[in-house]
């Protein structure tokens, strides 16, 4: 009984700390697509409602936090590299730059930067500020969702203590694998099951001898 | 008496909530030993200072500033919710550096309580 | 108690009397006519005769004088032009226009404006509104309007955007906003540069 029971819990526990709960992913894969769609609607509509660039990136990059939250940090990381989202960092502030360098180039040098009635996208002066502003919140909006999932992966990773340096009490816990906690379970399983079969084995020398 | 009670305190409450918080927060930066806990107490007053700074652009009667044809109403004056836009970025690149390098104490002394950290240091040095 | 939570405790007190001595600065919640909604007092002079230059728009010679000397040590642009308003609309809240004017003598209120003595730029527009001259009792209250009073009112003819928020943020403040993602952009390095994850991935086999 005390055997079954155990082992049930320790499948249990390491399939949630590897996050796999079928209920959770099935929904996690279905809500993510909509949570970035709801983001580039907050994002290009914040002309003509609340929203903006900063909001609709925040949104975007909980939608990969979702993903990270509901499959596991481990799973997540392997499928977001880290080299792309970087490249996601400077785009934004690119795009926003650019645009108002754009600006001064298409004023034929007469020093107005940012002023986005000088790109001839329509043919009124205020038509173009309008949609230089759109241009403007796409590229905020970029690089706030690289930043929000870039720092929630870094903060979230598991790392490896380098050169082993332990200190006190925490040193016990300090020990991490680069595994998503899978070790640990595994380890703690382990010495359960082998002091059930000392035990059994003194038990059974105890009743041969006796 | 009774006059001055109504126009200092009650017309101004915004004033006294936002300065309640504030002060909760600038103790909690000063007195709490939990290094988290000092976090959580930059961000109470960074919070209690937005509050006050935006309902300083508050009217009686107006409406979200947002403009709609033919409306003959008041608006909310929008300049404190553009500079505040700003400022709670700003919270939260300094909330995120912050709690980076709390990590990383972490796993040079295995606590994150101060006086136990300054001890190791002292340990560390004699 | 602990030696840090008397200083804290201290240090609170002390600041909380400060909060409360300055408290009778702050404007009421909810006031239409604060300084960061509508004006700011800056001076009052007497009205002695003023009135009839004022409101044939030009600023009369003695308040040439006065107003000229005020503003100008306070260190405020000259008024060039002013533009009569229409008494009753703008100082109803005041309580000396429903006392005097009942239609015939209406208390006067007017704008004076400031124009540019640059060349023309495409974006500056070439007056704007910036002194509230008003009349109460026997003297003239000079104000300062707002700096959102421009914005709320040229906005949505110059740009077309609905968002008083995003027009202001992305077009009259456009140059705070890039050095605002500049600042986020550099809280990603900084906490990337310090928790980097240098060793190499697991693959989930």
């Amino acid at each position: 009984m005390n055997k079954r029971e155990s082992s049930k819990g320790e499948e249990s526990s390491k399939r949630e700390a590897k996050g796999g709960d079928v209920i959770i992913e099935v929904v996690t894969r279905l809500m993510v697509p909509f949570i970035q769609l709801f983001a580039l609607y907050v994002i290009i509509h914040g002309a003509g409602g609340p929203g903006g660039g900063f909001q609709g990136g925040v949104i975007f990059g909980s939608s990969f936090i979702l993903y990270a939250i509901a499959f596991g940090i481990v799973k997540a990381g392997n499928r977001f590299s880290e080299s792309a989202n970087t490249v996601f960092f400077s785009t934004g502030v690119y795009i926003y730059a650019g645009v108002g360098l754009l600006c001064v180039i298409l004023s034929y040098g007469a020093a107005q930067f940012l002023n986005y009635g000088f790109i001839p996208l329509t043919h009124h002066f205020e038509e173009n500020r309008a949609l230089g502003m759109d241009l403007v919140e796409i590229g905020i909006g970029i690089t706030v969702m690289a930043v929000i999932t870039s720092i929630f992966f870094n903060l979230a990773w598991k790392r490896e203590n380098e050169g082993g340096k332990k200190a006190g009490e925490g040193g016990g816990e300090g020990r991490r694998q680069a595994e998503g906690g899978e070790g640990r379970e595994r380890r703690e399983g382990r010495e359960r099951r082998e002091g059930r079969e000392r035990r059994e084995g003194r038990e059974r020398r105890e009743e041969v001898g006796g | 008496m009774m006059e001055w009670l109504v126009e200092e305190v009650f017309a101004k409450y915004n004033y006294w909530i936002s300065i309640v918080l504030m002060l909760i927060g600038f103790y909690a930066m000063i007195a709490k030993e939990n290094l988290v806990k000092k976090i959580i107490g930059l961000n109470i007053f960074q919070t209690a200072i937005f509050l006050f700074y935006i309902s300083l652009g508050d009217i009686v009667g107006g409406t979200e500033p947002i403009v709609v044809e033919g409306f003959e109403g008041i608006y909310v004056n929008p300049l404190p919710h553009v500079l505040i836009l700003t400022a709670i970025v700003v919270g939260v690149a300094t909330t995120a550096v912050a709690l980076s390098l709390v990590i990383l104490m972490y796993e040079k002394y295995g606590t994150i309580e101060e006086p136990e950290i300054i001890e190791k240091e002292r340990e560390g040095e004699a | 108690m602990k030696q840090l939570s008397a200083v804290a405790l201290l240090f609170v007190i002390f600041l909380g009397s400060l909060f409360v001595y300055v408290a009778e600065d702050i404007p009421a919640f909810g006031d239409p006519n604060s300084a960061p909604n509508r004006y700011v007092k800056l001076f009052e002079i007497d009205a002695a005769g003023l009135e009839g230059d004022l409101e044939q728009g030009v600023l009369p010679a003695s308040l040439v004088d006065n107003l000229e000397d005020e503003i100008e040590e306070r260190g405020f642009p000259l008024p060039s032009g002013v533009a009569r308003v229409s008494g009753k609309g703008e100082g109803e809240g005041e309580g000396e226009g429903e006392g005097e004017g009942e239609g015939e003598e209406a208390e006067g209120a007017w704008e004076a404006v400031i124009v540019p003595a640059e060349t023309e730029q495409h974006f500056y527009p070439k007056e704007q509104k910036y002194y509230f001259i008003e009349k109460k009792g026997e003297k003239l209250w000079v104000y300062r309007y707002a700096p959102v009073k421009r914005y709320m009112e040229e906005g949505p003819n110059e740009t077309n955007v609905p968002n008083m928020v995003t027009y202001i943020l992305a077009d009259y403040r456009g140059y705070d906003t890039l050095g605002e993602t500049t600042v986020i952009f550099t809280a990603g390095v900084a906490v990337m540069l310090l928790l980097r994850r240098r060793e190499k991935r697991p693959r989930e086999k």
